[in-house]
């Protein structure tokens, strides 16, 4: 199998995408570039996405668009070359409200949804309770894939500080709501009487007293209130991430790094890998974005240039171009040129060396995707680095994988 | 992109220099190289024979890295890692279990508690603290003196979250000034503030690519902080500048080679159209650059700082001297 090949048949056979990475390596691009290539090919494909450059997101057309996919045109489809049965539909998170929804959804009464909704510690720790921004990713997901409209997600994760949050929180959400510190805020009195850790208690007591003395905010009021109002839908809480978390680990999601071409990100890939690779997830394969690549073949060591063959160029030069073009300063320009473009290639090939290595001696798959000389934000610079990624084939007429 | 109010008349005394304050928070969009522009800064004032200390407070420790590659972890209470160069990691729980211990005068309980598991998922759990913690201990740090009552550091040198958390990250303590109204936490959240907002010690120092997002990130931060959040920002570094790659009179170069037949080899030299793609890329990301470095020096109304792409990449303080250099170099420009 020719390694495009092999791309086409592990990124795009009918099953959940989540293309994980650091801040700023394209990652959003590429997402959209697979779910783009597997609409091609005549699949029903739906991406994720979180935060798209404006360009991107109104090509895409989903500019505030309420949390739901939205479906490009048939007409934008076609000239984009997917055939009928092809569908490609984006949507933009919406994280608050996907959290909204989730409290209404497995609230017990209208009244204790209000009551959620409602308290100040929600309010602020919908945003920033640890993880829910990579909770309510993860959880959009769930939703959409059992709802079995698309034969492919591809998600495109949050950037996080924390590489993982999105895989941890779902578990984290789960640990807190079971901590003992959430049960004894919830219930005191029954606490005091079972747990034999009273030293802690008294400790506990006394920094969230103080916190509350400083603070002069009711803490131990507000957050007890919410706590109770979610203790009565921490069970289907539990089990809806339970579920979350199974799907993302299980076979039908695979994971792709994407990262970019210098030392700092392949440094920060690495760390990604290794902490995914401690939760028990394979990478399926690495996506290196914005690659410099030598035009044809390998790149030279060194561009020599003997005083012979820059005259041949010159003469050429000014074949092509007229005596307008001061030929001999611009044989030895494009020589510079030349030179300084080598000299990227060089760099990113060594940055990239061990990290490509790696995959291509366990199997996975080792994608290169070149650095354009223009910005992509668009349908067709995605075209472009779908064709990168899976090379030159006309797929709108019935040849898939 | 919203075009901002016309920039104000320049102050009629010259900003502050660089190297003259006393916190510098450099922040950017995530792949600009904050990291990298920090450590550089870092750098320039300790070869400037200031005493330095550079702070991290991502959860990896990258500064020590570029300014000492193979150097163990310098953790919370960080290491002197060149001469008058200290870098440490600001972790939030160390940080707090200082604070604590402070507050409260009984630093084995607080260190007690904090390891409990299930204290330590409720704070894990609890938003806005460890950012206020961490601009607590950066405060903390300015403030400390030495035996002779001179602060212990000339300057500090943070290298912040990434642009989205670093807006968040820099409001928490005006948002708990303003919900609390008394008690120490108000008055250390004041404290913490006015640090921020006095623009003779603090200076927000964004990173930008030339290029379409980070532009757009830069012009949004720029607008919620310094317009909005009053924090002093007088310049935008603009990083891995695509210089002019013709010399002049041949700034058509590409179009040229591209008249040549791509297949075309002259003895040991690349193929023509090998030749024509490195220097159309070099001129579309030239042109790219040049777009963009109008677009954010227009957007912000702010002076930009250049410092060119390096082919090497950047691994140590070798390299890191080539934008050391032009951050200070800058200064002229930026007055």
């Amino acid at each position: 199998m020719t390694p495009k090949a092999f791309a086409a048949s592990i990124l795009l056979d009918n099953r959940i995408t989540v293309c994980v990475g650091c801040g700023g390596v394209g990652k959003t691009t590429v997402a959209a570039s697979l779910a783009l290539e597997a609409a091609r090919r005549g699949r029903r494909a739906l991406v994720l996405t979180i935060d798209p450059a404006r360009r991107l997101a109104d090509a895409l057309g989903v500019e505030a668009l309420g949390n739901q996919p939205q479906q490009l045109s048939r007409a934008t489809l076609e000239a984009l070359g997917v055939p009928a049965e092809g569908e490609l539909s984006a949507l933009m998170l919406d994280m608050k409200r996907t959290f909204d929804d989730l409290v209404a959804r497995f609230a017990e009464s209208e009244e204790s949804r209000r009551s959620i909704l409602e308290n100040p510690i929600y309010q602020h720790a919908s945003e920033a309770l640890a993880g829910s921004v990579e909770y309510s990713a993860m959880e959009k997901v769930y939703e959409v894939w059992k709802n079995g409209d698309y034969d492919l997600i591809v998600v495109d994760t949050p950037p996080a500080q924390h590489a993982l949050d999105f895989l941890d929180a779902p578990q984290r959400l789960i640990e807190f709501l079971e901590s003992r510190i959430v049960q004894i805020l919830i219930h005191p009195a029954m606490a005091a009487g079972r747990f034999g850790f009273r030293i802690f208690q008294q400790g506990t007591r006394r920094v969230l007293g103080l916190i509350e003395r400083v603070s002069g905010i009711s803490f131990l009021e507000d957050i007890s209130e919410f706590l109770l109002a979610f203790e009565g839908m921490s069970a289907g809480f539990r089990q809806r991430a339970l579920q979350v978390r199974s799907l993302l680990t299980g076979p039908q999601s695979r994971f792709v790094l994407v990262t970019g071409p210098s030392d700092e990100s392949v440094l920060q890939a690495n760390q990604f890998r290794r902490r995914l690779e401690g939760q028990g997830i394979e990478l399926t394969g690495v996506l290196a974005n914005r690659v410099c690549l030598w035009p044809d073949g390998p790149v030279p060591d060194e561009i020599e240039a003997s005083p012979e063959d820059l005259q041949t160029l010159a003469r050429a030069l000014a074949e092509a171009n007229g005596s307008d073009l001061p030929s001999e300063a611009a044989a030895r320009a494009a020589v510079d040129a030349a030179r300084g473009y080598a000299a990227r290639v060089r760099r990113d090939a060594r940055a990239t060396r061990e990290l490509r290595e790696m995959m291509l001696s366990q199997g996975s798959f080792w994608g290169e995707i070149p650095e354009q000389s223009l910005d992509v934000h668009d349908l067709n610079g995605l075209l472009r680095i779908a064709r990168a990624i899976f090379g030159e084939e006309e797929f709108s007429r019935g040849d898939r994988v | 992109m919203d075009r901002p109010p016309p920039p104000a008349p320049a102050p009629s005394s010259a900003p502050t220099p660089l190297l003259d304050r006393r916190l510098v928070i450099v922040t950017g969009k995530g792949g600009t190289g904050k990291t990298t522009i920090a450590a550089a800064l870092a750098l320039a004032a300790s070869r400037a024979g200031k005493r330095v200390l550079a702070a991290e407070t991502g959860p990896d420790e990258h500064l020590a890295r570029l300014l000492a590659p193979g150097s163990p972890p310098v953790g919370y209470l960080g290491r002197e890692l060149l001469p008058g160069l200290r870098v440490m990691r600001i972790d939030p729980f160390e940080a707090l279990s200082e604070y604590l211990g402070l507050q409260i005068g009984a630093p084995r309980l607080v260190r007690r508690m904090l390891s409990n598991r299930a204290f330590h998922q409720l704070m894990a759990a609890s938003p806005g603290w460890r950012e206020l913690i961490t601009l607590g201990k950066l405060w903390h740090l300015e403030q400390m003196t030495d035996g002779q009552g001179r602060p212990s550091w000339d300057l500090i040198v943070v290298d912040a979250p990434a642009t989205g958390h670093g807006v968040a990250f820099l409001n928490v303590p005006s948002v708990v000034a303003s919900a609390v109204r008394s008690g120490p936490l108000r008055r250390h959240s004041q404290a913490v503030e006015d640090l921020l907002k006095d623009p003779a010690r603090t200076l927000l120092l964004p990173v930008t690519l030339p290029e379409e997002l980070p532009t757009r990130e830069t012009t949004e931060l720029v607008k919620r902080l310094r317009d909005e959040a009053g924090i002093a920002i007088d310049r935008v570094v603009v990083n891995c500048i695509v210089p002019q790659p013709f010399p002049t009179g041949l700034a058509e170069l590409d179009a040229a080679l591209a008249r040549l037949s791509p297949q075309l080899r002259c003895g040991e030299l690349p193929s023509a159209g090998a030749l024509t793609h490195c220097a159309s890329f070099l001129r579309g990301r030239h042109d790219l650059s040049l777009t963009h470095i109008d677009l954010v020096g227009e957007l912000t109304g702010l002076p930009l700082v250049h410092l060119p792409f390096l082919a090497t990449g950047v691994t140590g303080p070798d390299t890191l001297e080539i934008l050391s250099r032009g951050l200070v170099a800058a200064e002229a420009y930026a007055r």
